[in-house]
């Protein structure tokens, strides 16, 4: 895999561990109280949250997906061109 | 290639994300300006400018794959891949037209190799077929020899 694939990957498990800590961190930093009504900060840190989760969880899955494919089809064409030189 | 494309936008989303979280508290006005920030405050800020800066880095990270990935297939051209003070010569190969050339010359291989296997085989049939007819003349002539001493 390509450095540049690599460190892109990197960021988008930080950006999915930052949207877990967003989603978290109104009660773990406890200015949402459990129980009471939701604040705009609560409902604001659980939407982006969720969101940042979601949109990093589909990048990981989808530059897997692609990146499966590419090397199948290196491999498909390797084989073709063994098979064609022998 | 496609998974570049498809890094870079989950990065640039990330980093949107990272803005957005520094400007809540003021857009939505759960922290007054002037007043101490409040925990909500320190937190959306202090998150999202870690992560615009990382999601701004992993966009800079997918774009030059992408851009990698693209001259390694010919479809762009590295700048500097000649010296300074020596622009290349109108008509001179260049990197990315000797990748081509290699390419055409995989292509081109096994319909190479595939000829010259079929040129030997008709060269070494032409062969057989003049050794066979040598062969029969002199078995005539010396038929017709022995045909002359009989006599």
């Amino acid at each position: 895999m390509a450095p540049q694939a690599r460190g892109g990957l990197i960021v988008s498990v930080v950006g999915f561990l930052a949207g877990i800590w967003l989603f978290l961190a109104p009660f773990l930093v406890e200015y949402q109280k459990v129980g009471q009504d939701w604040i705009d900060a609560t409902k604001n840190d659980l939407w982006t949250g969720g969101a940042l989760m979601a949109i990093s969880a589909l990048t990981l899955l989808l530059f897997a997906a692609f990146a499966l494919r590419d090397a199948a089809r290196a491999a498909e064409q390797k084989n073709t061109a063994d098979v064609e030189e022998s | 290639m496609v998974k570049y494309v498809i890094g870079a936008t989950g990065a640039l989303l990330g980093a949107l994300a990272g803005a957005w979280l520094m400007l809540a508290p003021f857009a939505l006005a759960y922290q007054s300006s002037g007043a101490d920030w409040a925990d909500p405050t320190f937190v959306d800020f202090w998150t999202g400018l870690p992560l615009l800066v990382v999601s701004v880095v992993g966009v800079i990270l997918y774009v030059s794959g992408l851009v990698e990935e693209l001259r390694r297939r010919g479809i762009m051209r590295r700048p500097y891949a000649e010296p300074a003070g020596q622009p290349q010569a109108h008509g001179e190969p260049s990197a990315a037209d000797s990748g081509a050339e290699n390419n055409m010359e995989q292509v081109l291989l096994p319909l190479v190799t595939a000829m010259l296997k079929d040129m030997q085989e008709r060269d070494r049939g032409r062969d057989e077929t003049h050794q066979e007819t040598s062969n029969n003349v002199q078995q005539a002539r010396s038929a017709g020899e022995e045909g002359s001493v009989r006599s």
